[in-house]
């Protein structure tokens, strides 16, 4: 017996454990919304591109397109352009999209639309970068200017990353005369990115620019920042501020020097971003990102099943919801039912004919069919033709119930299906062998008890918070399992013994 | 809610069994479920009480089909008091209790007249699984009447008192005699409004009564107090009930006899579910027994050790009786 309790609580700390750690994977892992109501940002990008092709020659545009990946999920990647190829390519660490015609005339207009959204971004493994460049090429006063920088810089740096901040901190001190002679006094992110790369090639740190653009419903330019590759991470930086490491709300679009648009057989080239924001329901963003991404968490989760057949397990998985209501009202509560299911088939028959109805159905249907068991009771009958004579009475009954609602303009009376109408005729028979057999008081004791625990049952069965919660994380059926398990050896009073044994405790 | 705590804990102390920790450490522990035959149907009850020479109500015959209700009359025979009974009923529903005979007419224990179709009819019931749990066919045994001892006859109202012994691993833990009232319809169950007096297992004695969840003192139709009413032959009922541990193998069951006028203790059914109002009736809880008797028993197993009856029921009255 010792042995079989250990064999039990194993058994439960194993089931409510991995239970547990399986939701809890996917509400902190995947970030699967635990609501069904929550909603999540959906960020809408456009790039307008404008120019005007030269009269009637080939025409070719290449513009950088943001990688895809790096803390984001891109849902819907689309490329507008009329009567122009379009192709899209690798180079280097970027996206490039060429667009191309072979004639084109006037004032051009493309577009390049993507949607994308921060949750369920799997964070990639970044590329490796290098961790040492050459100098660049650098004579005269400038080269005296940058060594003078340089010196400081050194001493007030441990490692890469406080080296690089120290250094934009530096080109940035309009008090400096040095840090004033690299700029040359043009004191854009531009210049200043360029006379950082230079002082840190000098001391061989390698540097690259990064043009990103922020997800807030402005119009904006991308912004320029710098990021260098300590061995292990990319760090980057604003080279404006030395403000370090890049906000989750900005979107890497190219990495280097070069401009985002060229433009052949055209002039007067711009880009324009414009950015929406949209919510969109996160458990539906969930099942769109799933389509598009390649880690496909809810492929093996109910959502991968026809939406059909969905709609039938979102009953189904609240079943033992419902068993586990009547468990406790039963085993704790000291609840008499009818057997431990009819009440939740009772209650699932609920969920067609809405409860106040369903109750008052239920109780009439009873009734009129347990007093027809009494007046055969007389009859002296066998006990199969006399279960015969009430399913067939129930069935008559049911079908003018249903009529004289109908008629009366009551649509309710017609949701009485076939399901509902089997449990009713499952339910008086087990009323009226209870009947027989422990007399009529108890019968209606258990009648009452049996709708209660179906009308309890129905009502915890249908929290759409609920049903959200039991479809989206099945492996909550776990932990009650272990509940239920434990309930199995559970010793306790019920609630109605307390008042059973009350004679006991009268001196 | 602390008043439903202070219950609780005020339970526990007494020992008081609960339904959950009947079926949890008892039922489920000791009575096998393929057991359950044995106790279920009366038949094989008797069948095994007799080849292990127990005294039950001698079996007149078995009626297991339609054709064979025919030979009612042969089984019958020239006697004039039967009883009819469904091999798996439960409730004590189904019985058919014939105490005479009158003008070609039978005549039941409360004076209805009956006549041979109408009992053919009630076999026919028993056959097709009128009384039967969960309604599946049954068997129908005629067997001897028991005429219960004069004794009981100032406490109780129709009917015939049955001894309850609750048997642990076939040492008796508890004890009740169940008196019938006119509520019960002079039936023995608890249930039904029957009254049941618990019995001190040295001496066999009553103690004081029970009816429903309540404690009283007198039978509510005869008006005579049912306490301290020495129950004859004592030794003999402890006996019969720690042997029917033997008998069926099954652990934890309540053993139902009666007290025939000249037979003398017989046994008429087990129960491997039996229910817990006992306790109300010895005013005393199930587990601190149990628990005594399961205490033993590991003390026994440790030296490798069994006892037999006389022992048990030595064991059991030194223990749990009154006067110890």
């Amino acid at each position: 017996m010792r042995s079989l309790n250990f064999h039990l609580k194993v058994l439960i700390t194993v089931l409510v454990s991995l239970g547990i750690f399986v939701t809890a994977y996917q509400i902190f892992v995947l970030n699967i919304p635990v609501k069904a109501n929550e909603t999540d940002n959906l960020w809408n990008i456009d790039a307008k591109v404008d120019f005007q092709a030269a009269s009637s020659g080939p025409v070719k545009a290449q513009m950088f397109l943001p990688p895809l990946g790096q803390g984001f999920i891109s849902l819907n990647e689309s490329f507008i352009s009329n009567n122009y190829g379009v192709n899209v390519n690798r180079v280097n660490a970027n996206r490039v999209i060429t667009w191309s015609a072979r004639r084109a005339s006037g004032s051009q207009t493309l577009y390049y639309r993507l949607v994308l959204s921060q949750r369920y971004g799997s964070q990639q493994d970044e590329e490796n970068g290098p961790i040492y460049r050459e100098s660049l090429p650098v004579e005269g006063a400038e080269r005296i200017a940058a060594e003078a920088l340089l010196a400081p810089i050194r001493q007030h740096s441990a490692d890469v990353e406080t080296f690089v901040s120290e250094t934009i901190r530096r080109v940035n001190n309009k008090n400096d005369d040095n840090a004033r002679l690299l700029l040359g006094g043009d004191p854009t992110a531009q210049r200043k990115a360029a006379a950082v790369e230079l002082l840190l090639s000098m001391a061989h740190v390698p540097l690259e620019r990064v043009h990103t653009l922020k997800l807030a419903e402005t119009p904006q330019t991308p912004e320029l920042w710098l990021r260098s590759y300590n061995g292990k991470r990319w760090l980057y930086f604003n080279p404006e501020t030395g403000e370090q490491g890049l906000p989750r709300d900005r979107l890497l679009w190219w990495t280097g020097a070069e401009p985002l648009l060229k433009v052949d057989g055209g002039s007067r080239a711009n880009v324009t971003f414009t950015i929406d924001r949209s919510e969109i329901n996160a458990i539906r963003l969930a099942q769109i990102a799933n389509q598009n991404a390649s880690a496909s968490f809810l492929e093996y989760s109910l959502y991968g099943l026809p939406l059909s057949t969905q709609q039938t397990y979102q009953i189904m998985i609240m079943i033992p919801i419902g068993v586990l209501i009547i468990l406790i009202l039963r085993n704790l509560g000291g609840l008499q039912t009818l057997g431990t299911f009819t009440p939740v088939l009772i209650a699932l028959a609920f969920r067609e004919t809405q409860l106040g109805f369903g109750i008052v159905l239920f109780t009439l249907i009873t009734a009129l069919g347990l007093s027809l068991r009494s007046y055969l009771e007389h009859l002296k009958l066998q006990m199969l033709p006399r279960l015969s004579v009430v399913l067939t009475f129930v069935v008559v009954l049911i079908a003018v119930i249903s009529l004289f609602s109908h008629k009366l303009g009551l649509e309710q009376g017609l949701s009485v299906a076939l399901f509902p109408m089997v449990i009713l005729t499952m339910t008086i028979e087990r009323l009226s062998i209870t009947w027989e057999e422990r007399g009529a008081g108890h019968a209606m004791k258990v009648a009452a008890g049996t709708l209660i625990a179906a009308t309890l049952a129905h009502l915890v069965m249908n929290i759409a918070a609920l049903t959200y919660f039991m479809f989206t994380f099945p492996a909550t059926l776990l932990i009650l399992v272990g509940f239920m398990l434990a309930m199995g050896r559970y010793r306790g009073y019920r609630l109605t013994e307390l008042i059973r044994f009350k004679a006991f405790l009268k001196e | 809610m602390i008043g439903l705590w202070r219950t609780w804990k005020a339970l526990e102390a007494k020992g008081i069994m609960g339904i959950n920790r009947r079926n949890a450490d008892y039922v489920l522990k000791y009575n096998r479920r393929s057991l359950y035959p044995i106790v279920d149907d009366k038949i094989i009850t008797k069948q095994r009480a007799i080849d292990a020479g127990i005294q039950v109500p001698e079996l007149y015959g078995i009626i297991e089909t339609e054709k064979q209700i025919e030979r009612l009359h042969e089984i019958v025979g020239g006697r004039s008091d039967f009883v009819v009974k469904p091999a798996q009923g439960a409730g004590g529903d189904g019985i058919l209790v014939i105490a005479d005979r009158f003008e070609g007419r039978y005549k039941t224990v409360s004076g209805k007249l009956v006549s041979h179709d109408d009992i053919e009819h009630q076999i026919s019931s028993i056959l097709t699984g009128l009384y039967s749990l969960g309604g599946h066919r049954d068997r129908a045994l005629i067997e001897y009447r028991v005429t219960p001892d004069p004794i009981f006859k100032s406490i109780s109202y129709e009917g015939v008192p049955d001894i309850r012994i609750i048997v642990l691993m076939g040492y008796p833990v508890m004890a009740m005699l169940r008196l019938p009232t006119r509520q019960s319809h002079g039936k023995a169950n608890l249930h039904q409004g029957a009254i049941g007096v618990g019995v001190d297992l040295a001496s066999g004695l009553t103690l004081q009564g029970s009816w429903l969840n309540d404690k009283i003192s007198k039978h509510p139709d005869t008006g005579n107090p049912v306490a301290d009413v020495q129950l004859p032959d004592w030794a003999g009922f402890m006996h019969l009930a720690a042997s029917c541990y033997e008998l069926c193998g099954l652990g934890y069951i309540g053993v139902d006899m009666v007290l025939d006028q000249e037979r003398g203790p017989l046994i008429l059914e087990l129960n491997a579910r039996p229910g817990l109002n006992i306790q109300i009736a010895n005013d005393c809880g199930l587990t601190l027994r149990t628990h005594a008797v399961e205490a033993h028993l590991g003390t026994l197993s440790q030296r490798g050790l069994t006892e037999d009856v006389p022992t048990r029921v030595a064991f059991a009255q030194g223990l749990f009786g009154r006067q110890a």
